[in-house]
């Protein structure tokens, strides 16, 4: 077989892998079709960005203005305040959220009993399906300022009420522990799945050889699943400018806007006024910036760990 | 015997397909097939589903009016309405006649994808009489012509000032008139223990952040404090004095004032946190004592029914708006509430006729009853002339039965707030546990006498650009919190910076748009 | 898989003992699910016990926490489940949960599989093809327009098809396509068997718990969907579970508008809480079920064997 292939250019190398994989092309028609139907249409009708959009004229015949949709982004009063809070959003629960997830994956995987386990992972899962609008119901019995449960224990000890939903220094830590609180079971499920593909014969091995508990997470556990880690947490970059819609339009108000304002919320409050082309300029700009992330942290994770998302 | 029987069926052939031809004569001097209209429209009733398909109604308007009415209710919340005949609009698919808020209507009007309804109002003589008055079709109108037809919506200065007179009397407090007895009211009413239960668990006033755009900045609930100082919603809209309120010097004292309420500790520290159904539920249960609530949210039986079980002996009195160091009063600002139903500029001349046709037949006696309440003896019987849902021989088909409720969907399309009406939303009941005496319709009278500020068309100017609506409301809300300190330097510099962000070139479009509009009073 | 229902746990080797560490490192993870136990379940209670709270409830909400059950009022759940348009808009969910599952799997899974296979000219423009709408989103016309002129305005499947695909459930299933030995694919090729049977009788049996975590998500987005209904469709018959309970809601909290009382003795905050915990518990029962499938070590056998 070796032999043979060294005789033949590379040209006519490509032509038999393709040939010897066109059931796989013939399997990818469908998927790929509804690819260009139902998500590239929407990008292709999305070049409204740089239009000024009339409904009567369609997607094609309506004007260009250049790029005056982004502008108005970009020289928004707030621009940078709004970059600086998604991003921190992001990247918070990127490291707050995501982490949790794994640390709980682990520690169920690792628990010894099944009960403890098994109603540990039901109820961890539940919280994904509160709606923000529940949640805020939740924080307010936690955290009003006036009969919140935590001021309760606060002024008990001593200390003094805190506003945690008004205060801007307290807003952050509420909004990324709320994501984890709601987020960190749902999220875990992914990585439960990875742990089960691990061949329990490398613990009886590593045992055997003498690993302790923390040596096996260390050298087995962790290595097995990092390419879903570095799977997820990439995807996740891609959509970096979005820090979670639902979950800071319920929870913030004006007095917390300099820190609870991220690019959705004001494009909603823009759409509000009707301002679609502005929406969908916006939904480029993060795409552009998402694709430039991922690819280079796709990158950086190739040559580091050898492992790539494409 | 055959032949008589062969007979008879031939004859009896003949007279059933006789009925046949005659239709058929009948329908080919009938000008044309009945006119398809598809009406989107705002659910009355948002948890009930529409009217059933075997709806009177159907029949009623096929046969005298010859249109085939198709009706699609719109999402229950305003946001998903806008964004529902937005997406409609951008693919060129708006319905016939379909409700539609202003400032989406605005834009609809401005592509030109709205039709002009001028031609209409003649062919509605009785509608128009009780639905389109001037203010009404002013409304609507651009450049001279009109673009859609609205009709009232909720009852102006339906609010009020409510204080808890049973704490007054515990207290031995006469009912406050100034802000600065007010203060003392409600200093009294955090520190005095006014429900007698031993905690410290009340406070003296009420509010959650409820912005309009013609109440910017704090929004309604705490538009009595501006109010005392001359200043309550977005504009001023005096021949004398026009202008954002929050560009005027009194706005420095009405949030000095409402900073004073914080510092001592009055205002219910939630204020801040609470949404609409908190705050609701706060007043339920006793936690403080003024507040500025709606009439029916405060009296209508179900809504009341909580708070007269957890205090029988409690009883709020509405009273007049706490009067500022200059004599000024308000409980905030009122502008003629309307709904607009707009046509899509691709109906052709005879569905508009056909849609002028269903609405004036809505607005006669026959539509506004059927549409209102439905069928007399099914869903609803009369009573000194007011529609009752006691006394249907089946209480699910009452107007307000779970069954009942389908058939009144399109109510909003021909109330306007007649006596009728009034009368029978708002009918006088006794409390069950207190057993007093309750009426929401009294109560909205006694507000409407109390001191309003007039704001006809406020909101009909153009709203702020999104970063300078965040920059006002989240200013005003950060010299309360303390983040800003509220002094009249910062205050200024703040001004300053609002103008500088857009703020001035905002008060002067909407100034010549007001001119033009005869706004100005 | 001898008990369906049990996680297998590793077996220890007798001949093993468990040292000091392995004792600190058990109890480490016990006490920290414990925590979490309560972290997660304190709210939640709050949460139970606001839905079943009566409409005179006095007292703050942490009293609230412990009233006790035969004070609990299931006005709330009566006041959603006695709605007229209850049955059908579950009905409606479920069809538009399972016809989107179903068309879900049906794309993902053979997309997932072809990009996994590390030889195939032309993988790495195929794998940034689905890349690319997962950072564009383009937003509510661009998509609304697409949909019109497919015309699916007012179908369900305008609900479903837009969303079968989401790039994140496919990449994954990709990375767990990836993690199968390739002397399994590679034997079974040499063996002669069709990438359709590799696919069928080899990589699905062996992928069940990522299948059936990507079946979770898509079921899970397809149930909750509020916004491509709202969007998408106009007859009332049509509508699914989130859409009633959002008009329902909505009724509930409009009390300048509701003259005689449509819920009795429930208040909103406890029919919010009902809606929800409603709307939730088919993925609730459901969850066990798929956790059946997370079995350790679903590889071994096959490689070995």
């Amino acid at each position: 077989m070796k032999t043979e292939l060294t005789e033949r250019t590379r040209s006519s190398k490509l032509w038999r892998d393709i040939k010897r994989h066109k059931a796989i092309y013939l399997l990818l028609v469908i998927p790929m079709t509804y690819f260009f139907l139902f998500k590239y249409i929407p990008i292709w009708n999305g070049q409204i960005a740089f239009r000024n959009f009339m409904p009567r004229k369609g997607v094609l015949g309506s004007p260009w203005v250049g790029l005056a949709n982004f502008t108005e982004f970009f020289e928004s009063f707030y621009f940078w305040e709004l970059l600086r809070n998604t991003v921190m959003y992001s990247v918070g629960k990127l490291l707050i959220s995501v982490p949790l997830s794994i640390i709980l994956a682990v520690f169920i995987y690792e628990c010894r009993r099944p009960h403890l386990r098994r109603i540990v992972q039901t109820l961890t899962y539940l919280p994904h399906f509160l709606s923000w609008v529940i949640m805020y119901g939740i924080l307010l019995v936690l955290l009003a300022p006036g009969d919140g449960l935590l001021n309760d224990i606060i002024k008990f000890f001593g200390g003094k009420r805190l506003d945690f939903l008004t205060n801007v220094n307290a807003f952050p830590w509420v909004v990324l522990f709320s994501d984890a609180w709601k987020e960190m079971g749902w999220g875990a499920i992914i990585f439960i799945a990875a742990l089960m593909a691990i061949d329990p014969t490398l613990f009886e091995a590593a045992m055997v050889e003498g690993a302790n508990s923390w040596q096996r997470v260390r050298y087995i556990t962790l290595p097995s699943i990092r390419p879903v880690i570095i799977m997820v947490v990439l995807l996740r970059l891609g959509t970096i400018l979005s820090g979670g819609f639902n979950q800071l339009y319920m929870l913030y108000s004006p007095s917390v806007f300099s820190v609870g304002d991220i690019i959705d919320t004001w494009v909603f409050r823009g759409l509000q006024e009707g301002k679609f082309a502005l929406a969908t300029a916006v939904g480029m700009f993060k795409g552009v910036m998402g694709l430039i992330l991922i690819v280079v942290s796709n990158r950086l994770t190739k040559r580091a760990s050898g492992s790539s998302l494409y | 015997m055959k032949k008589t029987l062969v007979m008879l069926l031939v004859l009896l052939a003949v007279l059933m397909t006789a009925p046949v031809f005659a239709a058929g004569t009948v329908e080919t001097a009938k000008p044309a097939a009945p006119i398809d209209i598809d009406l989107w429209y705002g659910a009355a009733i948002t948890e009930a589903g529409p009217p059933p398909s075997d709806w009177v109604g159907y029949q009623i308007v096929k046969d005298k009016l010859n249109i085939n009415l198709k009706i699609t209710a719109l999402p229950s919340n305003e946001a998903d309405q806008d964004v529902k005949i937005s997406a409609a609009a951008a693919a060129d698919n708006l319905p016939d006649i379909f409700m539609v808020r202003r400032e989406t209507w605005l834009r609809l009007a401005g592509q030109g994808m709205l039709a002009t309804v001028d031609d209409m109002y003649a062919k509605m003589p009785i509608r128009t009489k009780v639905q389109y008055d001037a203010d009404s079709i002013g409304f609507t109108t651009i450049d001279g012509k009109s673009y859609g037809l609205a009709s009232p919506g909720s009852i102006a200065k339906n609010e009020g000032v409510l204080i808890r007179k049973d704490w007054l009397d515990k207290l031995g407090l006469a009912v406050p008139k100034t802000t600065a007895e007010f203060m003392n009211v409600m200093k009294a009413f955090t520190y005095n223990d006014p429900d007698g239960n031993g905690k410290n668990d009340t406070y003296g006033y009420g509010a959650f952040i409820e912005i309009n755009n013609y109440e910017e900045g704090l929004g309604r609930r705490l538009d009595p404090w501006f109010g005392a100082f001359g200043v309550a919603g977005t504009w001023n809209l005096t021949k004398a004095d026009f202008g954002l309120n929050v560009r005027k010097s009194a706005y420095y004292d009405a949030m000095a004032y409402i900073k004073s309420m914080l510092d001592e500790g009055v205002m219910d520290p939630n204020w801040l946190s609470y949404k609409k159904d908190d705050f609701r539920a706060a007043w339920k249960q006793g936690r403080f004592g003024i507040m500025r609530e709606q009439n029916a949210a405060f009296a209508a039986q179900s809504n009341y029914a909580p708070f007269d079980k957890n205090f029988p002996k409690g009883e709020w009195i509405i009273v007049e708006p706490p009067m500022g160091p200059t004599g000024k009063a308000s409980v905030g600002v009122y502008t003629q509430a309307y709904r607009i139903y707009a046509l899509s500029d691709k109906v052709t001349a005879a569905e508009k006729d056909a849609i002028a046709r269903l609405l004036e037949w809505m607005s006669s006696d026959e539509g506004y009853f059927l549409l209102g309440w439905g069928v007399e003896g099914v869903n609803y019987t009369l009573k000194d002339g007011i529609p009752v849902a006691t006394g249907v021989p089946n209480a699910e088909y009452a107007f307000t039965g779970a069954k009942g409720q389908p058939v009144t969907q399109l109510r909003n399309m021909v109330f306007y707030n007649g006596q009728v009406e009034l009368i029978s939303r708002y009918p006088t009941y006794k409390a069950e546990v207190s057993g007093r005496t309750m009426s929401a319709l009294d109560v909205l009278f006694e507000m409407q006498k109390k001191a309003w500020t007039p704001n006809i068309g406020g909101d009909t100017l153009p709203p702020p650009s999104t970063d300078l609506k965040r920059f006002y409301e989240q200013g005003v809300a950060e010299f309360l919190t303390g983040r800003r300190v509220l002094t009249k330097a910062n205050w200024d510099a703040w001004v300053a910076e609002f103008d500088k962000l857009g703020g001035k070139a905002w008060e002067d479009t909407a100034r010549e748009k007001a001119i033009a509009n005869g706004l100005l009073r | 898989m001898e008990n369906p229902l049990a996680i297998k746990t590793i077996k220890v080797p007798t001949v093993v003992r468990m040292t000091a560490s392995d004792r600190i490192f058990a109890l480490m993870v016990d006490s920290f699910l414990v925590v979490l136990f309560f972290i997660i379940a304190i709210p939640l209670w709050s949460t139970i016990t606001l839905s079943f709270r009566p409409n005179h409830f006095i007292g703050t909400n942490f009293e609230g926490m412990f009233l006790v059950p035969w004070k609990w009022s299931t006005a709330a759940y009566k006041a959603l489940l006695g709605n007229q348009g209850f049955l059908m808009a579950f009905w409606n969910s479920i069809r538009i949960m399972v016809m989107g599952v179903a068309s879900a799997l049906f794309l993902t899974i053979p997309l997932s599989y072809s990009l996994s296979i590390k030889s195939l000219p032309g993988r790495t423009l195929l794998v940034v093809i689905v890349l690319i709408p997962h950072m564009f989103d383009v937003g509510m016309i661009p998509s609304f327009l697409m949909v019109k002129d497919l015309g699916l305005i007012d179908h369900l499947a305008a609900v479903f098809l837009p969303t079968a695909v989401t790039t994140y459930n496919c990449l994954i299933m990709k990375g767990f396509f990836e993690g199968i030995p390739d002397e399994l694919k590679e034997s079974a090729r040499i063996d002669g068997a069709s990438e359709l049977y590799l696919l069928m009788k080899i990589i699905i049996p062996l992928s069940k718990p990522i299948i059936m975590s990507v079946g979770l998500f898509y079921a899970v987005s397809f149930w909750n969907d509020f916004f491509h209904p709202m969007l998408y469709l106009n007859s009332h018959d049509l509508i699914p579970l989130p859409i009633l309970l959002r008009n329902i809601l909505m009724a509930s909290g409009m009390n300048e508008f509701v003259e005689v009382s449509a819920f009795g003795e429930a208040p909103v905050q406890a029919i919010k809480a009902a809606s929800v915990f409603l709307a939730a518990i088919p993925m609730i029962i459901a969850y066990p079920f798929i956790q059946k499938y997370f079995a350790k070590g679903t590889l071994l056998g096959s490689v070995k064997g």
